[in-house]
């Protein structure tokens, strides 16, 4: 699903480079669950943004269902995204002058333009929990709401990949576990996700997970019940 | 909605999620269409009643007793009178000389006027009333001044009367010891035609024979007016023919040692002059207008695709292109645009339909104002659309192109709700 091979991003910060991601190797298999946990400031974000084409690479490669993102063109990033790649982030960016119905169909708008786009928007929000609210707008959903909306939204094109960045950062305990296993839900219907996060307690949600520190990546564990750490890193 | 997305919901809910933010944008770009319409109807107007001017200005050469010639360097400082309407005058000359030059090449039309006296009637008029003899059927410098045209030709007892003279349709008045009915009112010329009175050349020799006629402030001074004395023919050159020529073709007839003929170098500046002033400020309002607004147009356009980066970072996170970015963020701006050029221009020609309807038009830009027609109010309309419209297509070019390039995935980062 996800190849990355030693893939770097500098930033030039004044006269200093700042090296944010770090010569990464990355192999994410379809329907795995990745967390990438760091602190702030560790290139976790950044990693996310390449992974997702939203930020080119200073040099490596990444590879997206084989598709090497540096060969495509701005456009062709784009439409990789809304076909392949659902985002949540951590705020839902919802408009508000739309229903919740109307903002989960909004991705379809850059997609194939294929038809029944609201009645699959109404099966996703069936999905998520909230059929009886598809037609209030966001000023009247709870942020939990909001955010399983934004993730209604995510998956409306059928994306092979749903990208999340610190998606329960503002979040209330309850909400974070009932977002999380949604994730998790949707982690076992087949849906391959990798996730940000600076919480390390959401490790028993994801199947694999990553710590990220001054740039570098690490695997941390498996996570599988009752497989030791792996611990050292790169993969 | 109940259909799938489609990019129209997505710009109008845009729209909608600012509505004083949209609403302030829209309120600029309707005072700029405002502007644009109000000053090009009132142009359009006025060119009209510069074109009606026109017409009321038809003489191209004035034929004067050969006496006159000194009386007329005179006229020169009042050079809308003399096109128009002869000066008081002593010198008359015999029509058939203006019979003559109407058969002369390149002539298009000659009318015969007579001034007959000056007469007070202090209830018509505080200043002495100038009473001129014209002859209907030929006359093309005095009734196109009418306010409104004549439904028949002035007849016997009938009289035309200046804007200054106390009077209106339908009245009887006192000249001379006789009563005359008032059958049209001429427009203000801003010469002494305003204080004039005309009426047909047979009614203008009986006024002047009359052995009643009462004393005059102006005496004409000269010998009695024999049937058939004018004092100046007006001509109309047939379009396309040099006045010059003209002129010399009429000197060549045989009776032209009783007559000079003068070609007009006065022009219709004078009448004009204060017209012409009003589309020079006009324009120069418009364009300042346009001018001032557009900074400030453009500055809300950027401040919009500022305020929306992060919804933007979020679409372009959603697959939306840099060409489908540009479109919406231009798409915006163009929907607030036409929706405030509408409500200006509609706003502004209701305004301007009460102000002509009360008469404002007419009293504040001394003219008499033609109210452009449907077509050309169409016309005007749409230019004004189209300017303001390209100006925000314009303001938004620069914002949209920023939107589109920016780092997305920063902007999204940045906040939001």
């Amino acid at each position: 699903m996800i190849e990355v091979t030693g893939a770097s991003k500098v930033f030039q910060s004044g006269n200093a480079e700042v090296r944010a991601v770090d010569d990464v190797h990355l192999g994410i298999k379809p329907g795995e669950f990745a967390l990438i946990v760091g602190r702030s400031g560790s290139g976790k974000s950044t990693l996310l943004g390449m992974l997702a084409g939203l930020i080119r690479p200073s040099s490596g490669a990444i590879r997206i269902r084989g598709m090497d993102l540096g060969s495509l063109s701005d456009d062709g990033m784009s439409k990789l995204r809304s076909r392949e790649i659902g985002f949540v982030f951590q705020f839902s960016g919802l408009l508000p002058t739309l229903t919740a119905l109307e903002n989960v169909m909004v991705p379809t708008l850059f997609s194939r333009g294929e038809a029944g786009t609201r009645a699959r928007a109404l099966e996703l929000i069936r999905t998520v929990g909230l059929s009886e609210r598809a037609n209030t707008y966001p000023g009247t959903l709870s942020s939990g709401e909001m955010k399983r909306i934004a993730i209604a939204r995510a998956l409306i094109n059928r994306p092979s990949l749903l990208v999340a960045d610190e998606p329960t950062g503002d979040l209330d305990v309850d909400t974070e576990d009932e977002i999380m296993r949604l994730f998790r839900q949707l982690n076992r219907e087949g849906m391959t996700i990798v996730m940000v996060t600076h919480n390390p307690d959401l490790v028993e949600y994801a199947t694999r997970m990553f710590r990220m520190d001054r740039g570098r990546l690490e695997e941390w564990t498996d996570l599988h019940p009752g497989t030791p750490l792996r611990g050292s890193l790169p993969i | 909605m109940d259909a799938d997305m489609k990019y129209l919901a997505y710009i109008v809910a845009g729209i909608r999620n600012k509505p004083g933010r949209n609403l302030a944008a829209a309120f600029c770009f309707a005072l700029i269409a405002a502007n644009l319409f109000t000053g090009q109807y009132l142009i359009a107007g006025e060119v009209g009643s510069v074109d009606q001017g026109v017409n009321r200005m038809g003489a191209d050469l004035l034929v004067v007793p050969s006496e006159y010639t000194q009386l007329l360097s005179g006229a020169e400082s009042d050079d809308t009178m003399a096109i128009v309407a002869v000066l008081p005058s002593m010198y008359r000359f015999n029509r058939d000389i203006l019979s003559e030059i109407g058969t002369v090449q390149g002539v298009a039309g000659v009318s015969a006027q007579l001034y007959v006296q000056a007469v007070s009637v202090p209830e018509l008029s505080s200043s002495p009333i100038d009473v001129y003899g014209i002859d209907p059927k030929t006359d093309f410098t005095i009734q196109p001044w009418l306010q409104d045209p004549l439904s028949d030709p002035l007849g016997t007892g009938e009289v035309l009367i200046g804007r200054d003279i106390r009077g209106k349709v339908k009245d009887t008045i006192p000249i001379a010891g006789r009563t005359y009915t008032v059958v049209g009112v001429l427009d203000r010329t801003q010469s002494e035609m305003d204080h004039a009175l005309f009426l047909s050349m047979d009614d203008a020799l009986v006024l002047a024979s009359a052995e009643t006629a009462v004393p005059t402030d102006v005496p004409t001074g000269g010998p009695p007016i024999a049937s058939g004395g004018v004092n100046a023919g007006l001509v109309r050159v047939a379009p396309g023919e040099d006045r010059d020529v003209v002129v010399s073709r009429i000197n060549r007839l045989g009776s032209a040692a009783d007559i000079t003929v003068i070609g007009r170098h006065f022009s219709l500046d004078p009448i004009s002059q204060n017209l012409n002033g009003l589309p020079g400020i006009l324009n120069a309002i418009s364009a300042i207008v346009l001018i001032a607004a557009f900074p400030l147009i453009a500055l809300i356009a950027a401040m919009v695709a500022h305020e929306r980066r992060h919804e933007i970072g979020l679409l372009r996170s959603m697959g939306a292109t840099r060409p489908i970015v540009v479109f919406l963020v231009m798409a915006e701006s163009l929907s607030l645009a036409a929706l405030g050029a509408v409500a200006g221009i509609v706003a502004s020609l209701v305004l301007l339909f009460v102000l002509d309807a009360i008469g404002f038009l007419n009293s504040a830009l001394q003219v008499s104002f033609r109210t452009p027609g449907a077509a050309e109010i169409v016309v005007l309309a749409g230019m004004a659309f189209l300017v303001v419209i390209s100006m925000g297509t314009l303001a938004s070019v620069y914002p949209a192109y920023r939107s589109s390039t920016m780092n997305a995935f920063d902007a999204i980062r940045q906040g939001g709700n």
